[in-house]
């Protein structure tokens, strides 16, 4: 539709609408279509204002531009996570850190220990005792009986259990919407013809990177007239045995697969050193020393100072180096692309330390914060520098769904389990942080639960923490709930899929003439979202045939 | 260029971002870079065009493979020569915008890769849009045998009623299966 023909069809609903003004004084109606309008409007203004305050934008326009979209989804990961971090802290330091700072301003730093400059790579000594650690937190109700009293144990404890719920319920929901946006519709074969043709990425806009692109993209597309029907059937036969032919993938020529094998490893590799490092922690730490929280977070505070360097490191090797070797030395490996897979994981296992400090660092975002930073400018400098642009299309939407997945599943599940761990089981030091003298740190609830019964208007918060949440027999059900629901879920999907063969074999019939089937399974298929596309070429091929 | 002079009307600009899918920032830049092409005579001309060659001189339009197919595409002149105004540069730059949805996505990739505008994409059209892809010159090109080839697969994997050629709900049900479609078919200024 031009612009035109637009303009005319909307002058002729302003005019309809002023018409049915002037005759409608009914005030309900004038009410809700100005709300409405005053919605819409909100907004517009509210998307404007993102845009404006959106941070990096000019910069990743320009990685974009120049490296793709493969690689402009590590720096919009990179910012994700940025967000994360920020609200982190935001919620720590409003709920947790201020009201610390406004009843003890000084923190209580025995004699003898002052600032040098070393703590900032080592997290001890002068940090062990301010509020950057969990030590550093009184365990008192703050305020007298008179003015409104704090309670900074159950400030703690929620502030650190709503952050970790609200972390989880967006992953879910981005990794769902992720899997069925990119994933689900994607072909399950080899990339056929036209996904090649239709991957163009049009917001290339350096002309040596689009030359790169056309190059390999014919050289795809000569693959795909010899190969294809070959490499189709046999991923059909090797991917259900992906785990037990691990072998077969280093040999496979499908570079998907080999990044999939090298994800898989990587993130294998990185979750069992922190698994081992977690339960050291969990099961000797906390019998051997006093403040073994604050020492369990100068732990964690190293590992992310350590990480950083180590990320800068493999910045040098990876990019600086390769680059320096490609050019000067050995000429036939080239300019060095950009491994997206490798930084992304970088990202991840930086992203499950934060998340594993945050109940034992309450500041730890700050750390992660400032790192994010450096490491967004480290990294674009470097890929300007040292990196060509990719020459293949990457599946960079799917890879997505899968880094999401990982972030989740091993990453932010493994932390949580570990926070939960310590805070059901394990006993707090007795003589620092907010928790110190009880049994565990969930006692903090049951004591509060104790002293809501003693007052009548709470009754109904005291019986919710009995019947619900201390029940086993609630979550019980609520699982056997989901599992049914699943079940139906699953039957509908086989169910449309079987639709969408049958319907896919009554165009071809129609369309070569014959005329079949019964005209029931259209009546059937118009609820079916994917079927609408054969329905209506369905009676497009009946219409052509009778006209 | 005087500032004041080529700035745009209010109402203009609320009525374009109801008719668009761009912010109105993404406008006032995309009037600001079209005022840039204009030449001097075209600046008091009520509704200016520009002529093709301008339009593929800006920086997001002139390496890419499909450029003149754009512009056609987006041009509402009656000589058919590409050449676009004000309104049909916003309309080309809302269709290629990030909040534009799928289905104008792939309705005016349809009509780009449609290289003879006959409403399908035959034979012809599919070895234009691979000759686009692959390089103009003759040794990068794909060989007639590949060619041939290649057609028939493309044929095969998205055409479901087999009449030899693809149309536009054939082509959204290929697009709908290709997840990195909508995040590379944008241009922003």
């Amino acid at each position: 539709m031009s612009f035109d023909d637009k303009k005319h069809i909307r002058g002729q609903v302003l005019a309809l609408k002023s018409f049915k003004k002037s005759r409608q004084l009914n005030c309900f109606a004038d009410c809700s279509t100005t709300v409405s309008l005053a919605f819409r409007r909100c907004g517009a203004n509210m998307t404007l204002a993102k845009q404006t305050l959106e941070l990096w934008r000019g910069t990743m326009k320009e990685v974009g531009g120049k490296f793709g979209t493969g690689v402009l989804s590590y720096f919009k990961f990179l910012k994700w996570l940025l967000m994360f971090n920020i609200f982190s802290f935001l919620v720590n330091f409003g709920f947790i850190t201020i009201p610390q700072l406004i009843y003890h301003p000084t923190p209580d730093i025995p004699a003898g220990v002052s600032f040098k400059g070393l703590e900032i790579l080592t997290g001890a000594g002068y940090f062990s005792h301010t509020v950057m650690y969990y030590g550093g937190y009184s365990n008192k109700t703050q305020g007298t009986g008179g003015r409104s009293e704090y309670n900074m144990q159950l400030a703690y404890f929620f502030t650190v259990a709503a952050y970790m719920v609200l972390c989880g319920a967006a992953l879910i929901y981005s990794m769902a919407s992720s899997f069925r946006k990119k994933y689900v519709l994607a072909d399950s074969g080899l990339g056929g013809a036209w996904q090649l043709l239709c991957s163009w990425d049009f917001s290339v806009t350096n002309e040596k990177a689009v030359r790169q692109r056309k190059n390999n993209l014919r050289i795809q597309l000569k693959a795909a007239t010899l190969l294809l029907p070959f490499v189709v059937s046999l991923i059909n036969l090797v991917v259900p045995l992906f785990y037990s032919l691990f072998k077969k993938i280093e040999h496979y020529s499908n570079p998907r697969m080999q990044v999939y094998a090298i994800i898989v490893r990587n993130v294998i590799l990185k979750m069992s050193i922190l698994g081992i490092l977690c339960y050291y922690w969990m099961k000797d730490v906390a019998n051997t020393f006093s403040c073994w929280e604050s020492i369990v977070g100068q732990a964690l505070y190293r590992l992310v100072i350590m990480d950083f360097l180590f990320i800068m490191l493999g910045s040098f090797f990876g990019e600086f180096l390769s680059n320096v070797i490609g050019t000067k030395c050995i000429q036939s490996l080239g300019v060095p692309e950009f491994d997206v897979a490798r930084n992304v994981l970088d990202l991840i296992y930086a992203q499950t330390l934060a998340w594993i400090g945050i109940y034992f660092s309450p500041l730890l975002p700050v750390i992660q914060i400032i790192k994010f930073f450096i490491l967004f400018y480290l990294k674009k400098v470097s890929l300007t520098l040292n990196c060509q642009p990719p020459r293949r299309a990457g599946r960079a939407a799917q890879m997505q769904t899968i880094f999401i997945a990982i972030l989740f599943f091993p990453s932010f599940v493994g932390a949580l389990s570990m926070v939960a761990y310590t805070v059901w089981i394990l006993p707090p030091s007795d003589k620092c942080g907010p928790f110190r003298g009880l049994n565990t740190t969930f006692s903090a609830i049951q004591i509060w639960m104790d002293d809501l019964n003693r007052v009548d208007a709470f009754q109904w918060t005291v019986w919710i923490y009995q019947h619900v949440i201390r029940s086993e027999i609630f979550y019980f059900l609520i699982s056997l709930i989901i599992l049914v629901f699943i079940y139906i879920f699953r039957q509908i999907t086989q169910g449309r899929q079987l639709l969408i063969i049958l319907l896919r074999q009554q165009i071809v019939n129609v369309s070569s003439g014959e005329l079949s089937g019964p005209t029931c399974l259209v009546h059937q298929s118009c609820c079916v979202r994917s079927g609408c596309v054969y329905v209506m070429m369905l009676l497009k091929c009946r219409s052509n045939i009778f006209s | 260029m005087g500032t004041t002079a080529s700035q745009l009307r209010k109402d203009l600009l609320s009525e374009y971002q109801e008719l668009t899918f761009l912010t109105k920032q993404e406008i006032i830049l995309a009037h600001k870079r079209f005022s840039e092409l204009l030449s001097k005579e075209d600046r008091n001309v009520p509704t200016p065009r520009v002529p093709m060659e301008k339009v593929l001189s800006l920086p997001e339009l002139k390496s890419n493979p499909f450029r003149k197919r754009i512009c056609h595409v987006f041009s509402t002149s009656d000589m058919k020569d590409g050449s676009l105004t004000f309104e049909d540069f916003l309309d080309l730059l809302s269709a290629f915008s990030d909040s534009a949805t799928l289905e104008i996505k792939s309705h005016y990739a349809f009509r780009i890769f449609d290289f003879d505008d006959d409403g399908t994409l035959d034979g012809g059209d599919l070895e234009k849009l691979v000759n686009c892809l692959t390089g103009e010159t003759d040794d990068t090109r794909l060989t007639t045998e590949e060619m041939r080839q290649l057609i028939s697969n493309i044929l095969e994997e998205s055409d479901i009623d087999k009449d030899g050629t693809v149309n536009l709900s054939e082509f959204q049900h290929v697009i709908s299966r290709s997840p990195d479609f909508v995040s590379s078919f944008k241009i922003v200024l």
